[in-house]
């Protein structure tokens, strides 16, 4: 039968701007995080430590509770940039197990079950596929780290004396600066990663053995070759160096040795890092697998 | 009886989904189908029979073995599941060698017997390449293949036509043919009913994880009694048959056939329908070419017992 | 009594045990090939082999005068302590173990072997052992490789050292460590990996109950591999830091005896995954 009637037309109404697209993929991203009952335990158990911290600062800027502890001879808390250098280390490190479970969800259920193909078939490119996920993750990891270190800052302003909020506004850039690093990079390594192992199961523990193998390889490289530059592979000192600096507090120096890594250094590992991962992210979300016999 | 395989009340619950629920049937040599909407619970009937997974309650005994003695029960059942999933990294020809070692065969005899199972399913030409590279149709027989090398006396396929051309579809429904003849059982899940027809001996139909028939297929269609039987009746004067017929009360249907050379007529008592249609022959009234059940068959059974919607009717 | 023990041998002498022991060896042959000679077992060579690696560095390009062999034997002593154990023989195991069972479930292929004519406890222990030949070979080998690559460059001193002084004992200590520490955290991970869908957040609480299990009371150490595993060490290292928590030793215990107990650790967690795996079923999801 020849065909006559062309009465068959394509979507010529409305369509939403890019930025929406991706704003789909970003909720269904945060939808697929929240739906686990884990990632809610986690979250709930990386409000404890702010919790603490919280009441801390209430009870440092309470006279009766001054009182209290000077009579029984006990030193004071002190709500300076070493508090809240141990605030942001704490509340980083609980990022750590929330991304190596929520990075996999939003990552390895689309490459397991062959979905990529269909998803990058509409109008969404790679970058908007792996920006849409990266940005579920971040808001995922700020809300357990930037925000509740900043809440703490503003509690403090709001009990301290006047000027202490303009004198101590570079503990709030700190914050903000060493936050976005840590959560930007624990982001990109978790989508990497997860990209990388077709399994969520394995996924997780790649994340973790990613973090931790390469601070003892580290550590090796410093014990044996003797020399500070080992560090450079080890994430934890790194990011504590980093901290330190942003926050304004004085580095440790370990006895009879100079261990302090220059900060240049550890930006440049750290954006190596995150190439690093960019390139893993690239060969791995593709819209086709080969299959070699 | 060491002969068959026997299912006693068996049920399978997955948490609160159910899989299968008091089913019971005894399966003897032979080809046996199972047929059923998807979910209906014919995996689950599956992979309780080859101790995949354990009954919720039940027992099941296979030739007279439970699942529960490795050794004895896997040497003589094969499973060709329907997961499309093969080991990392190996050949057709390493899948089968693999597979057959376990066996505890000697190095010698695994290489015969994987050979033979290659040629059996034409696939020794490619024996040498990765799984997978190859195509559905390739991998559907390699699981075939894996299942029938050690020679089995049942055989388990599910959806063992899944992914064939129309070819490889005929020389595996050949291949049914002659084990069934050979004695073995050969249980198969399948939707292609037209074939189920052609080589089934029995069927069992399944919906919903309950069983709902069972037994030979002429034999499942005659109880079926709500629905009349039709019958195709080849002959020279339709209209005169269709109205002679359907003066008596058992005929409940008449409809020309499409070529206005034969009309199809349901009754609810076929054995008078043929008495009745005899007596039209020898009045000589009309000529009678041909007559044939047109829904004694996998297909009407299905529609009739499952329906389009997938529940039992 | 008597009768049930004569019952219990008869039953005993009557099972295949040729058959099984061959079942067994062909099934851990499959299984190693499949472990540790394919390209996807690339990583486990690379946390096996980086100390090795490193430490040839050392030898090739530092002048060795500089150093003491007092020094390199603490380095060495640390390496296996806080890397070994702690991160490359962890993770290793926990890739090679967590695969032999879930991963297969997660590829699907796990019914091929439930479909053969093995026992499950067969099947279980020979991929075991299939797991733990692959991590002690890659692990042991390069605890071999960093040992002589960190005395060799001592010429004579270092030949002096390990086989006229304490440097072949302190080998043989290493060694049964990484072999105790692969076959206590393969049994550990295979367990896991039945018991759990998703085994890899029961291992990072793996991790964490190893690390602070030093500060924990006597009984609850002995649910530890790695604190079996300190009273080994033939040299101890003084932690830094948050790392005298992984050094700390509570009650001194001989070697034998810390071996002995990790064995039966190790054989009761494979027991109770014999049991396990009777009642494993066969329920693929996309998980």
């Amino acid at each position: 039968m020849s065909v006559y009637k062309h009465d068959y037309r394509a979507y010529s109404g409305r369509v939403t701007p890019i930025w929406a697209r991706i704003g789909v993929l970003v909720r269904y991203g945060l939808a697929e995080a929240l739906s686990s009952k884990i990632t809610i335990g986690l979250f709930l158990a990386a409000l404890i430590p702010f919790i603490v911290l919280l009441i801390q600062v209430y009870l440092a800027n309470n006279p009766a509770a001054r009182l209290l502890v000077s009579r029984n001879g006990l030193s004071w808390l002190e709500i300076n940039s070493e508090y809240f250098l141990r605030a942001l280390q704490l509340q980083c490190w609980f990022a750590l197990p929330l991304m190596s479970w929520v990075a996999p969800r939003l990552i390895t259920y689309d490459l397991a079950d062959s979905a990529l193909p269909i998803l990058l078939s509409h109008p969404v490119s790679r970058f908007g596929y792996v920006l849409g996920k990266f940005i579920a993750l971040f808001v995922s990891l700020a809300s357990v780290t930037l925000l509740p270190c900043l809440v703490l800052f503003v509690y403090q302003c709001y009990f301290a004396p006047p000027g202490w909020t303009s004198a101590n506004l570079s503990i709030a850039a700190g914050i903000v600066v060493g936050g976005t690093i840590w959560i930007t990079l624990l982001s990109m390594l978790g989508l990497a990663f997860s990209s990388w192992v077709k399994w969520r199961t394995l996924a997780t523990g790649v994340i973790f053995a990613a973090i931790f193998v390469p601070a003892g390889v580290g550590g090796i490289v410093t014990a044996v070759l003797r020399t500070k530059w080992g560090s450079l592979l080890n994430l934890p000192v790194m990011m504590t160096q980093l901290w330190q600096r942003l926050l304004g507090v004085p580095e440790m120096v370990r006895t009879g040795s100079d261990w302090s890594l220059p900060s240049t250094a550890i930006l440049i590992m750290l954006l190596a890092a995150c190439l690093v991962c960019v390139a893993m992210l690239n060969a791995r979300i593709r819209a086709r697998e080969v299959v070699r016999g | 009886m060491n002969d068959r395989i026997v299912f006693e009340n068996v049920s399978k619950f997955y948490g609160e989904v159910l899989g299968v629920n008091r089913v019971s049937f005894s399966i003897p040599p032979g080809i046996t189908t199972l047929v059923g909407p998807n979910g209906s619970g014919k995996t689950t009937l599956m992979n309780l029979m080859t101790g995949l997974v354990q009954p919720s309650s039940g027992q099941i005994s296979v030739l007279g073995i439970g699942p529960g003695d490795a050794d004895a029960f896997f040497r003589m059942v094969g499973y060709c599941a329907q997961f499309d999933s093969f080991p990392r990294g190996l050949t057709g020809y390493q899948f089968l060698f693999d597979s057959l070692m376990l066996h505890g065969m000697a190095d010698y005899d695994a290489f015969r017997l994987a050979s033979e199972a290659l040629e059996r399913v034409r696939l020794t030409e490619a024996a040498g390449r990765r799984i997978a590279a190859y195509s559905k149709g390739m991998r559907q027989k390699i699981r075939l293949a894996q299942a029938i090398a050690h020679h089995p006396r049942v055989l388990v396929l599910d959806e063992p036509l899944n992914g064939l051309d129309p070819m490889a579809r005929a020389e595996s429904l050949a291949l049914f043919e002659e084990l069934g003849r050979q004695g073995m059982h050969l249980i198969i899940s399948s939707h292609i009913l037209d074939e189920v027809d052609r080589i089934s001996d029995r069927v069992i139909l399944i919906t919903g994880g309950y069983l709902i028939a069972e037994g030979n297929i002429h034999q499942v269609r005659q109880e079926v009694r709500d629905k009349p039987m039709q019958v195709l009746v080849r002959c020279d004067k339709p209209e005169l048959l269709a109205s002679r017929m359907f003066s008596v009360n058992h005929c409940v249907e008449a409809r020309l056939h499409g070529d206005g050379k034969g009309v199809f007529l349901r009754t609810a008592d076929i054995d008078e329908f043929y008495r009745l249609l005899n007596d039209v022959a020898i009045e000589g009234l009309v000529k009678i070419e041909a007559v044939a059940p047109a829904d004694d068959n996998a297909n009407a059974i299905y529609n009739y017992l499952i329906g389009s919607d997938g529940g039992a009717s | 009594m008597a009768a049930n023990a004569n019952a219990l041998t008869n039953h005993l002498k009557q099972q295949p045990w040729g058959l099984w022991w061959l079942q067994a060896r062909r099934l851990t042959r499959i299984e190693v090939r499949r472990n540790l000679l394919s390209w996807r077992a690339i990583w486990i060579y690379f946390l096996a082999f980086i100390p090795a690696l490193i430490i040839l560095i050392h030898a090739v390009f530092e002048r060795r005068d500089r150093f003491a062999i007092s020094d390199d034997t603490m380095v060495l002593a640390g390496i296996v302590q806080f890397y070994y154990i702690r991160l490359g023989i962890f993770f290793g195991s926990l890739g090679i173990f967590s695969r032999l069972i879930r991963g297969e479930m997660v590829e699907r292929s796990l019914h091929y072997y439930l479909l053969s004519p093995v026992r499950r406890e067969i099947l279980l222990l020979a991929k075991f052992a299939a797991g733990s030949f692959s991590a002690v070979l890659l692990f042991g080998s390069a605890l071999i490789a960093s040992f002589a690559l960190m005395y060799l460059p001592y010429g004579a001193v270092g030949h002096d050292f390990v086989f006229n002084g304490p440097g072949m004992s302190q080998l043989e200590a290493y060694l049964a460590i990484v072999f105790l520490a692969c076959l206590g955290y393969g049994s550990v991970f295979l367990l896991l990996s039945m018991i759990f869908r998703n085994p890899m957040p029961a291992a990072m609480l793996v991790l964490g109950w190893e690390a602070v299990n030093p500060v924990l009371p006597s009984i609850l150490q002995k649910i530890s591999v790695a604190s079996y595993l300190r009273h080994l060490m033939p040299v101890s290292v003084p932690g830094d830091g948050i790392f005298a928590l992984l050094t700390v030793e509570t009650e001194p215990v001989p070697g034998w005896v810390a071996a002995l107990g990790l064995l039966l650790l190790i054989a009761v967690v494979l027991a109770y995954s014999c049991y396990r795996i009777r009642r494993l079923e066969i329920r693929y999801t996309t998980d």
